[in-house]
């Protein structure tokens, strides 16, 4: 197991002159397996490849185990970004049989593990003499899994591995990655759309809101302090008072909140209301959804105000930018 | 063991509960290994941080013990031990909830005794 952490500090990428990441501050230690979770266009695949080099930073450094990442193979070496394969894109890799692609993956990864590689393919049935562009979306994901897993590199970045894959491709993705974690103690950041399978496989989870972190956090500790209320509506309000409440419905009477409790804080006692655990999944769509429903002020500062336990220097001020 | 995980408690309690559920049905018995955090972690999908922070608790509360390099045991005593802790934790994790509907549903005292002397037999074969 390696002992290096992925450190970036104020990273800023622009495309032209669109910003897309606004000054990130993320520390990746080894030995975990962290899920990246946003929105479409949050700056998920860009925060991905600007952490590994397979697209420059605008400012702000990244670093792993106290190297530069930029054009460092020293570095490089243990580092992994297994990109999304995309059928519309005619270049370079998919104009290549799956079987060259992999090749090439073997000669840039300096711990390629072909045996696994060779199993993954049988297991996943792969047809390694087709182009990658004649692959269905699915398969494609079983290209880029199996190319994150035989690198066996140390840090490991996953952009939507299991997109466009069935249930049961997705369960058997599912073990390999513990199967492969618990062996080697590697580090894995995944991103997902597909949350609620697999909002129990990540020991943290970073939420990436507008090309900023709204939340890095143990995911049972974030999903401890999460609570849905709902009940008669002046017994939800009084029962919250003081408290900051996310996408709060309406219906009739009745009112419902979601609710992130800090340390210390608590429901009110006393009322008829009832109190459920809230999953990653809806605690996403609490804290970035769209505010359509609310009449409660504030809930776009308090959004901003949130990252009491994201990376120092992170949290409030960097609006204006 | 092979319950489905619900989104209704934390992971790692619904690890104890079945794994005491198990104990308590003989699946596992004293003197045993038990599954390992990794095992744990595979079988259910999740994390094994998570899996062994329930296994943990089973610990902490002297259910299970630990052998040094080969793995974790249930306690002898482990069976009475978990039915006398569920005891005391009756009210508060079942009775209580029973109450509040039945007050809610304006049932009284001794209807809801009456209900429970009826039905006593029939809803007690499991255990």
């Amino acid at each position: 197991m390696s002992t290096g952490k992925l450190i970036c500090n104020d990273l800023v990428k622009k495309y032209g002159k669109k910003e897309i990441l606004h000054g990130i501050d993320l520390e990746l230690e080894p030995d975990k397996i962290y899920g990246l979770i946003g929105r479409n266009g949050a700056g998920k695949t860009t925060l991905l490849s600007t952490l590994t080099a397979q697209s420059p930073v605008t400012s702000g450094t990244v670093t792993y185990n106290g190297m530069p990442v930029w054009e460092n193979q020293d570095a490089l070496d243990h580092i992994c970004f297994s990109r999304e394969l995309n059928p519309l894109i005619g270049w370079g890799a998919n104009s290549l049989k799956v079987k060259d692609y992999l090749k090439a993956a073997s000669l840039f990864f300096p711990n390629w593990d072909k045996r696994l590689a060779e199993r993954l393919i049988k297991d996943f049935e792969l047809e390694t003499k087709k182009k990658i562009c004649k692959l269905s979306k699915g398969m494609m994901s079983m290209v880029t899994i199996i190319i994150a897993l035989a690198s066996k590199a140390d840090m490991t970045f996953l952009d939507e591995p299991v997109a466009g894959l069935d249930v049961i491709a997705r369960d058997a993705f599912y073990k390999e990655l513990l199967s492969e974690y618990t062996e080697t103690g590697r580090t894995f950041l995944v991103s997902t759309h597909i949350i609620e399978e697999a909002e129990d496989l990540f020991e943290e989870t970073i939420f990436l809101n507008d090309g900023r972190i709204l939340l890095k956090e143990t995911t049972q500790t974030l999903l401890e302090r999460a609570v849905h209320i709902s009940g008669k509506e002046e017994d939800v309000d009084a029962a919250t008072a003081g408290l900051t409440v996310y996408h709060p419905e309406k219906l009739g009477r009745s009112k419902a909140v979601t609710v992130l409790l800090r340390e210390g804080q608590r429901i009110a006692d006393g009322y008829d209301l009832s109190s459920q655990p809230v999953n990653l999944q809806n605690l996403l769509i609490a804290l970035c959804g769209s505010d359509t429903h609310s009449d409660a002020p504030d809930v776009r500062r308090s959004t901003a105000e949130i990252p009491q336990n994201a990376p120092e220097g992170n949290s409030g001020d960097r609006k204006d930018r | 063991m092979n319950e489905f995980l619900s989104q209704e408690k934390s992971i790692y309690l619904q690890i104890a509960e079945m794994l005491e559920n198990d104990i308590l049905r003989d699946v596992l018995l004293e003197e045993e290994r038990v599954p390992s955090t990794n095992e744990l972690a595979k079988l259910y999908a999740i994390n094994p941080a998570t899996a062994a922070k329930g296994i943990n608790l089973l610990v902490d509360t002297g259910v299970l013990y630990k052998k040094r390099g080969i793995g974790m045991f249930v306690a002898s005593g482990a069976k009475k031990a978990i039915r006398s802790r569920r005891r005391d934790g009756f009210f508060t994790s079942c009775l209580s909830s029973v109450l509040e509907e039945a007050k809610r549903l304006n049932i009284s005292r001794s209807e809801l005794i009456s209900m429970i002397d009826s039905n006593y037999e029939r809803g007690t074969k499991e255990v």
